[in-house]
């Protein structure tokens, strides 16, 4: 009984970590159809901003949470309005500007944060264990993945019950007839963009103390976030969290069999036949397009 | 029409005829094997301006036919190396650290030279037709093609890495013989091998030359820019897309085998994404839409970033200006450096080509909308 108890939470953990930085991906993918190569850059970069005001001016995890929020999500409001809004009609183009801005990101911290790595002190309050039906677990991990539960139901609640919600959806179904009536699109990707990166920020914060943090860490997450997204369903929010679910626990337990590699190739070539028999994912909405 | 035509052969051979006379200046072995090195990234932008420029695949996984090929060639070198590097019975030494005793079924065959040649392009092109034939079969496009080719290479590269015993696996195939071909040898530091390389890149750009300059390749160009409207009229546009894919994928081994004799080993890296994406970078700072001008995007990319790799820092910074760079390409010359230069001869004598490029250039783009169709 235990052995499964601490079989799903393994997988709920990988779970988590997945659903927060796809979240961020599957916002910005889903309002403007920008395919962010730079996501897991700005992942990176919440990660460093964990690290920098931990180690500068000492302060703690969960204090930072809010301005690193703030701060990436600032940077993604200028790269919005600097590169990401003349490409909004040419979509293959985005994944190559922003895979350029990626390189530049990770960059530009590999030369003023050095390249070596860094590691971030989990809160006091978190260290600790806690039993669960007999399985134990790190309270920090279940912290993490009460924050993307709390995150994914905060966009929840914006994208079905505020009036700006109801814009973003009119935007997605048809962005000329929304513009129409008077919805100003182009403050709403923005918003938005900037919005996602500053998920995507916090996700890093959030995972820099169960990781090592390097300015090529962001890579694979944009890797696995784009799988869930595209796995999910593109327009679909409760399938991203559906998808980070099962991706998560179907790499714990892959692992479990055989190795993390084999278990992330076997993954991946799951989501490649699934995206050639049903590339709309597996949870896609019905809009009327 | 037809003076169009020759005048672009005339300028690919004069080119490639200046790229083969290079080693009449240039004496230094060490030089010649970075220039070495240089054409194979001109050959694999050929092979990504034929499947991107020309029939609008994007392969973010170009780098998983390259690396194929050059493992093709980097096993059949292994086991040429003399004995002392090797176990009993000439088993490669790796194989004998993890415990294997017998020489695994793929390695046999590339004790033959002739199946290891045409191995390094055969096994990457039956590779991309039947990825192609999956994707295109299903008509998938786009975005999506483009993030299934990047799966598919983690894919293959993680299996290279996990599979240790029969790849060598993080470390790759090291301590390689030297190609030899009709008793002749080619060391990777001689102008012997730079002129190998370099008639290999002659062969592949007027190879693609020929494929985009045919009937096939001006249907690929209509597939990229209208594929329903192709499918429309008729045409098989899967059978279009694999093809190209594999040919594609047929220069990249094709490059790949050079690669391994130029560096003396092969890595995993090489089917890394860093490559892949540098591949693009090439690809679109040189122009998509033009063999010569991509194979000349990514001599000129990787030239300079040779050139500045002396010093550490400046490497480091160039890699800075190199995003900095591609980001600028992508929002103000899609077509890369070979469009702004065309756009520029048309402006200088507007009569003789204006009408044709024109048109071109005024064709809608594919209307991929990902936002609301589905």
């Amino acid at each position: 009984m235990d052995f499964i108890v601490s079989q799903i939470l393994t997988g709920l953990s990988l779970s988590s970590i997945l659903l927060l930085v796809a979240l961020g991906l599957a916002v910005i993918y889903g309002v403007t159809g920008v395919i962010n190569l730079a996501h897991g850059e700005f992942v990176m970069l919440g990660a460093y901003g964990a690290w920098l005001l931990q180690t500068q001016l000492g302060l703690g995890l969960i204090v930072s949470l809010i301005p690193i929020f703030l701060l990436v999500a600032a940077l993604g409001w200028v790269i919005e309005v600097v590169v990401i809004r003349h490409l909004y009609d040419r979509p293959l183009d985005t994944i190559l500007a922003t895979w350029g801005l990626g390189v530049m990101i990770q960059q530009i911290v590999r030369l003023t944060a050095g390249g070596e790595l860094r590691y971030v002190q989990m809160p006091p309050s978190l260290s600790g264990s806690v039993n669960i039906l007999g399985a134990t677990d790190s309270a920090y991990r279940l912290f993490v993945l009460g924050v993307a539960l709390a995150m994914f139901c905060l966009i929840w609640v914006i994208y079905r019950y505020t009036s700006f919600g109801l814009k973003l959806r009119a935007i997605t179904q048809n962005s000329g007839i929304a513009s129409c009536f008077g919805i100003n699109s182009a403050l709403a990707y923005r918003v938005t963009f900037a919005f996602g990166a500053g998920v995507a920020g916090l996700a890093g914060a959030l995972i820099s103390p169960l990781k090592s943090v390097s300015p090529e860490m962001g890579t694979t997450y944009v890797v696995d976030a784009f799988m869930v997204v595209v796995l999910g369903g593109v327009q679909s929010l409760l399938g991203t969290l559906a998808s980070s679910g099962l991706l998560g626990e179907i790499s714990g337990v892959l692992a479990y069999y055989s190795n993390d590699t084999i278990a992330k190739a076997l993954v991946l070539l799951a989501i490649v036949i699934i995206i050639r028999f049903r590339p709309q994912g597996l949870f896609a909405p019905r809009v009327r397009a | 029409m037809s003076g169009k035509v020759s005048f672009q052969i005339l300028t690919y051979g004069v080119v490639c005829l200046a790229i083969l006379l290079l080693p009449i200046v240039v004496d230094d072995a060490f030089l010649l094997n970075k220039y070495s090195r240089y054409l194979v990234s001109g050959m694999l932008a050929i092979a990504l301006s034929l499947s991107w420029g020309y029939a609008g695949i994007l392969n973010l996984g170009q780098a998983t036919t390259f690396g194929l090929g050059s493992y093709c060639m980097a096993m059949y070198l292994k086991l040429k190396t003399v004995p002392i590097h090797t176990g009993s019975d000439g088993l490669p030494d790796f194989m004998v650290w993890n415990n294997v005793t017998e020489l695994p079924w793929i390695w046999v065959p590339f004790h033959s030279t002739a199946f290891a040649l045409a191995a390094g392009i055969l096994v990457p092109a039956l590779f991309a037709a039947l990825l192609g034939w999956f994707m295109f079969g299903g008509r998938v496009t786009g975005v999506y093609a483009a993030i299934i080719t990047l799966a598919v290479m983690v894919v293959v590269n993680l299996i290279i890495i996990d599979q240790q015993s029969y790849t060598g696996g993080f470390n790759g195939l090291t301590d390689l013989a030297q190609f030899e071909l009709f008793g002749f040898e080619f060391d990777a530091y001689s102008a012997s091998t730079y002129y190998l390389v370099a008639i290999g890149l002659t062969i592949s750009l007027f190879l693609s030359l020929a494929v985009t300059r045919s009937k096939t390749g001006l249907i690929l160009q209509a597939v990229r820019d209208q594929e329903e409207r192709v499918r429309f009229f008729g045409y098989d546009v899967a059978l279009y897309k694999t093809f190209v894919f594999a040919f594609s994928a047929a220069i990249a081994g094709f490059a790949g085998m050079f690669y391994t004799i130029v560096m003396e080993f092969a890595s995993p890296t090489f089917l890394g994404v860093p490559l892949s994406l540098s591949i693009v970078i090439w690809v679109a700072v040189g122009g998509r839409q033009s063999l010569l001008g991509a194979m000349l995007g990514a001599l000129l990319v990787t030239g300079v970033q040779g050139a500045l790799s002396e010093s550490e820092t400046f490497l480091e910074t160039w890699t800075l200006i190199m995003g900095a760079l591609f980001v600028l390409i992508v929002l103000f010359l899609p077509k890369g450096l070979a469009g702004a230069f065309s756009a520029l001869i048309d402006r200088l004598a507007p009569a003789s080509r204006a009408p044709i490029s024109q048109a071109v250039e005024n064709s809608p783009k594919a209307e991929a909308h990902i936002g609301g169709a589905a």
